[in-house]
């Protein structure tokens, strides 16, 4: 082991350059892997933790009714089948906008009381800031309000509800199993007393709404539990808004987006893996290749070949260990940063914890394979005869060709030699090739991201339908806020749907949209297969929805709701990140078989001439109609509020990914060039004696792997414009988009292209100057 | 005769942990068109460093080299490189031949970088090499695929293409045979009667025969200097003046 140690002591200090660069490589991949496996393992049960933590119960059922008498003796009756339940009254709100950032979030709102929602032993509600000076008329907001909408405690807010003004101090920020992100459909806030009263007293006759949290008893299924009870709420008050929905798909919902930030990082790490691997290969064959003469004179002075795989092994495995470490500490210092992204989008106050699974999977990672490639690349130490190796590998019969004769090449002579030093170096430049065309992929893969989440963002992927604005009136003032809709200056397109939640059999349920004609959407792209359904019979269900239960188009489906049930035909799928991916879409004639659209609130999307349009009509429709008008929306306004943490996580994306690939680009050139100008030095001594200038020779070994990176940088920019989406798709599919049609800036694509050729070239050229220190002097004298 | 080299005080000298090594010293010298000069001397006496600093590929310490009427001290290793594809051709005692480029292509490597048409520079390139006797089915061999001697020739037509005014020799036959060293001098030796300029460095009498200036290099000074004359092969009288010069440097 003595021996093996001194050797591994010598080859460090003999390739301290290349062994530098090799441990930054492996220091960069145990960070990245170790901060992907912490997003990945870490988001959901944090966020699972969190709802544990506060008790959150098995689901959260809301109902608001202005018949029934929601207490304790119907609720026994009802939630047969839990354990425990836990009934809040508290305002409801369908779908209003809050001010959020410099935009407005639409939003379903709960509207608390301090006292009640201190002295709920289910789903508690937590303080997660405060400031308890404040008096007043104050408001309790969402944590997301903080970590994305900006917001401090002290700060004024104001918004609007029912026509009313309220101007309020944001006293603290809450921690909520239910009612705290954007993507859960639903925010809970908790006004002070005299705010409360006053929002009470501007409510319908409904007044205030039931909450109700619930945990299930082992042997209940809540499929079969969801249905009943919600079935028996519409039997019981067909008017009634009602929704029962269990933790996990609040928690899903929360989590999705941090999911794909991490899988996306998984995504990339793991690409990075695969370079440094190939690295490593590259580094041990040149290791050989320069050690060549040591490795003979030990071999002829009685060393195995053993002695000295072990002691190469020792130096890379020693190389592992200490940069695996390091990287895990890098990721814990990287992690608060990154997770503050993660943080924004979940609204739950988090702070990273030590991993073990993490830490034990970069760890393990990286030194496994470090062992595993190093084993396998020396494996040609056994073959080497001393003889050979002390003539430095220069074997007297050789098969070599010479594809480029400089006498015949087209091409000027600087450009002939690159081109000779390129097919000389196959391996090295098969590396460049594989290297540079991962990192046109990541970059195209986070252009893609921040184009149709931030720039442009694709509203077509994400939601049903696509408007400007959108009213709904109650069953009572439809007609007549339609006629007013439609008399207002601008407005045109104005398209009429209901939405309700509807079952399949007993366990499953699907989110419906009733248009009066489907085929008449804006957004027909969310029919990705089939066509949009536009007869009596035929309905349109997610795809994510048909894959799990087996259904093919052309199949029919039976649909109950409140005890009426009907059979339909599939005529297409369509695809939702809303709703877990489990929507339909039907059109009002056929809707009319198992709902009564008479008696429910009536929707209207609208488009405008000019966006400042929106607001007014929307203004000119609540003057006119006040409560009957249930709900106003700015979609706009809406679209971008909800995109604004998306927005935040694609731009980190593209910058990460650009970064990364940039320092992954720098770090092989480096340790490629390096190698490849130590392997060559002889080389350049001989072409500077007879008279070439390091100014060409620079541009010669530059231009060498020049030729690889254009050709990498076109085939795979060209392959990651048609394989980015289907990528997205096979990431995405689980949450329900099985198309993705996501756009690719072409422009952007030649910018990334282009940057990549001349961020390669710089550093190819700023690393090949090293060819300057080459003097051919003391290059002959060394021999 | 033209002068081609005129040293001036030339100096060189190697630092190594505060150590100093002067290894060339106030050599003042020149070298002569059309002459085959030989330089000699004991191991480590400067005779390679005086040949590398004449030639412009090592910068003196302390000094001037004139070559053509031109000062090379003062430029920078790229101007340097331009003035040695222009006026100066190499042969080294281990070829230094590029391995990764065949025979042809490493004289055409030097004869591009001032003929640029390709046909004529290939042209030339076959004709030097057939002048060596390099003849063509070694010409897309690759110099690990040849013997040592027809490596060492393949230097020489490297080194003649683009006509230099001088060609540098560095022990050109201290890796080879005597065969094929005779081989290797009778190449240089027809050079020189085709008049080019030709400066040596050898610690070999019979390579250092051919020459008709010999220069004996000790403790980094010029000891003496011997005219032999024009070359004549077999000339026994050469041989003893030759031995005689040398003994009385304490050769």
């Amino acid at each position: 082991m003595t021996k093996e140690r001194l050797l591994a002591g010598s080859h460090f200090r003999k390739n301290k350059g290349s062994s530098i660069g090799i441990f930054c490589l492996m220091l960069l991949a145990s960070m990245l892997l170790s901060l992907a496996m912490i997003l990945f393992t870490d988001t959901y049960p944090t966020a699972a933790k969190e709802a544990d933590r506060l008790d959150g119960g098995d689901g959260m059922m809301y109902v608001s009714s202005k018949t029934l008498k929601i207490d304790d003796a119907y609720l026994s009756d009802l939630l047969e089948g839990t354990e425990e339940y836990e009934l809040e009254k508290a305002l409801y709100y369908p779908l209003i906008n809050l001010p959020f950032g410099s935009s407005e979030m639409e939003n379903t709102v709960k509207v608390c009381r301090m006292e009640s929602m201190m002295a709920k032993t289910m789903a508690r509600t937590e303080i997660a800031e405060e400031d308890s000076s404040i008096s007043g008329d104050y408001i309790y907001l969402p944590y997301q309000f903080k970590t994305s909408g900006g917001y401090h405690v002290g700060d004024e807010y104001h918004f609007s509800i029912s026509g009313e003004n309220y101007d309020l101090k944001v006293k603290g920020f809450l921690n909520t199993v239910y009612g705290g992100c954007n993507n859960s459909g639903l925010y809970e806030i908790c006004v002070s007393d005299e705010v409360y009263e006053k929002m009470l007293s501007r409510i319908d006759e409904a007044g205030e709404s039931s909450f109700v949290v619930f945990k299930l008893k082992d042997d209940v299924k809540m499929g079969e539990f969801r249905i009943r009870v919600l079935n028996q709420l519409k039997t019981d008050d067909n008017l009634a808004n009602v929704s029962l929905q269990p933790i996990s798909m609040y928690i899903s919902s929360r989590t999705f987006m941090s999911l794909i930030i991490a899988g996306s990082f998984l995504a990339v790490t793991i690409l990075v893996v695969v370079v440094i691997i190939l690295m490593i290969v590259n580094s041990i064959g040149n290791y050989v290749k320069e050690n060549m003469k040591t490795i003979g004179a030990l071999k002829a002075i009685g060393y195995t070949s053993r002695n000295i795989k072990g002691s190469v092994l020792m130096m890379f495995l020693a190389l592992a260990l200490i940069a695996s470490v390091f990287g895990i500490a890098v990721s814990y210092l990287l992690a608060p940063t990154v997770s503050s992204v993660v943080i924004a989008q979940m609204g739950v106050p988090y702070s990273v914890s030590f991993s073990m699974i993490a830490t034990i999977t970069a760890f393990a990672t990286v030194v496994l394979l470090t062992v595993l490639v190093t084993l396998l690349s020396l494996r040609r130490i056994k073959k080497i005869e001393p003889i050979v190796a002390l003539r430095e590998g220069v074997e007297s019969h050789n098969f070599k060709t010479n594809p480029i004769k400089l006498d015949k090449s087209v091409f000027g002579l600087d450009a002939s030699l690159s081109l000779k030093t390129m097919l000389h170096n196959k391996r090295q430049n098969i590396i460049t090739f594989v290297v540079t065309g991962f990192m046109v992929f990541i970059c195209v893969i986070a252009l893609l991201m921040f184009e149709n989440f931030n720039r442009n963002p694709k509203i077509t992927l994400m939601m049903s339908e696509t408007s400007d604005g959108a009213v709904v009136f109650d069953k009572d003032t439809w007609e007549e806020g339609y006629e007013f809709l439609s008399s207002q200056e601008g407005v045109s397109n104005i398209r009429r749907y209901h939405e309700d939640s509807i079952y399949v059999g007993q366990e499953d349920s699907l989110y419906l949209m009733v248009y009066e004609d489907p085929t008449r959407k804006n957004n027909t792209d969310v029919c990705y297969k089939g066509r949009l359904a536009s007869h009596e019979n035929e309905v349109n269900v997610s795809g994510k929805f048909a894959k799990q239960n087996g259904y093919k188009i052309g199949d029919e489906i039976t649909l109950n709701l409140g005890g009426r049930e009907y059979t339909y035909l599939i005529s297409g799928f369509i695809q939702s990140l809303n709703n877990d991916g489990h929507e339909a879409i039907m059109s009002e004639e056929a809707a009319s078989h198992i709902l009564d659209l008479e008696s429910m609130p009536t929707s209207f999307f609208f488009d405008t001439e000019t966006d400042e349009q929106i607001d007014t009509i929307l203004d000119a429709c609540e003057a006119k109609f006040g409560e009957k008008m249930v709900t106003r929306i700015n979609m706009l306004k809406s679209i971008e509020a909800g995109m604004i943490t998306f927005k935040g996580i694609a731009t980190l994306m593209l910058v990460m990914m650009c970064l990364i690939s940039a320092l992954v680009i720098l770090l092989v050139l480096f340790l490629l060039i390096r190698s490849l100008v130590f392997s060559k030095r002889k080389d350049y001594g001989i072409y500077k004696a007879i008279g070439y200038t390091s100014r060409s020779l620079i541009l010669q070994t530059a231009g060498s792997f020049m030729p690889t990176i254009i050709l990498s940088v076109i085939l795979f920019a060209v392959v990651s414009y048609f394989i980015a989406n289907p990528y997205l798709q096979f990431i995405m599919i689980n949450f329900g988009l099985m198309k993705c049609t996501f756009t690719i800036p072409i422009p952007g694509v030649i910018i990334i292209g282009v940057a990549m050729i001349l961020l390669s070239f710089a550093i190819a050229v700023l690393q090949a100057r090293r060819v300057r220190k080459i003097e051919p002097y003391q290059m002959l004298i060394a021999e | 005769m033209n002068e081609i080299i005129k040293t001036q005080k030339l100096c060189k000298t190697f630092s190594n942990g505060g150590v100093q090594q002067h290894v060339l010293r106030n050599i003042d010298l020149s070298i002569y068109e059309g002459d085959f000069t030989v330089i000699m001397g004991a191991s480590g006496a400067g005779k390679s460093t005086l040949l590398y600093a004449l030639s412009g590929m090592d910068k003196p310490s302390l000094g001037e080299v004139t070559f053509a009427g031109k000062n090379i001290t003062k430029g920078t290793p790229d101007d340097l490189a331009v003035f040695r594809r222009k006026n100066c051709g190499f042969v080294f005692q281990q070829t230094y031949l590029v391995d990764s480029m065949s025979v042809l292509d490493n004289v055409l490597a030097a004869a591009l970088l001032i003929e640029k048409n390709k046909k004529k520079a290939s042209a030339k390139a076959k004709e030097v090499l057939k002048s060596v006797d390099i003849d063509e089915t070694l010409w897309n061999k690759f110099p690990t695929q040849i013997s040592g001697g027809e490596a060492q020739r393949v230097g020489i037509a490297r080194a003649l293409i683009n006509d230099p005014k001088l060609v540098f020799a560095d022990e050109p036959t201290g890796a080879l045979n005597s065969t094929t060293g005779k081989d290797v001098l009778d190449v240089l030796t027809k050079a020189n009667e085709n008049g080019q300029s030709i400066v040596m460095v050898t610690h070999d009498i019979t390579s250092a025969r051919r020459g008709n200036r010999i220069l004996y290099v000790k403790d980094g000074e010029i000891a003496g200097e011997c005219q032999l004359g024009k070359y004549v092969s077999g000339d026994k009288e050469r041989h003893l003046k030759l031995r005689d010069f040398l003994g009385g440097m304490g050769w």
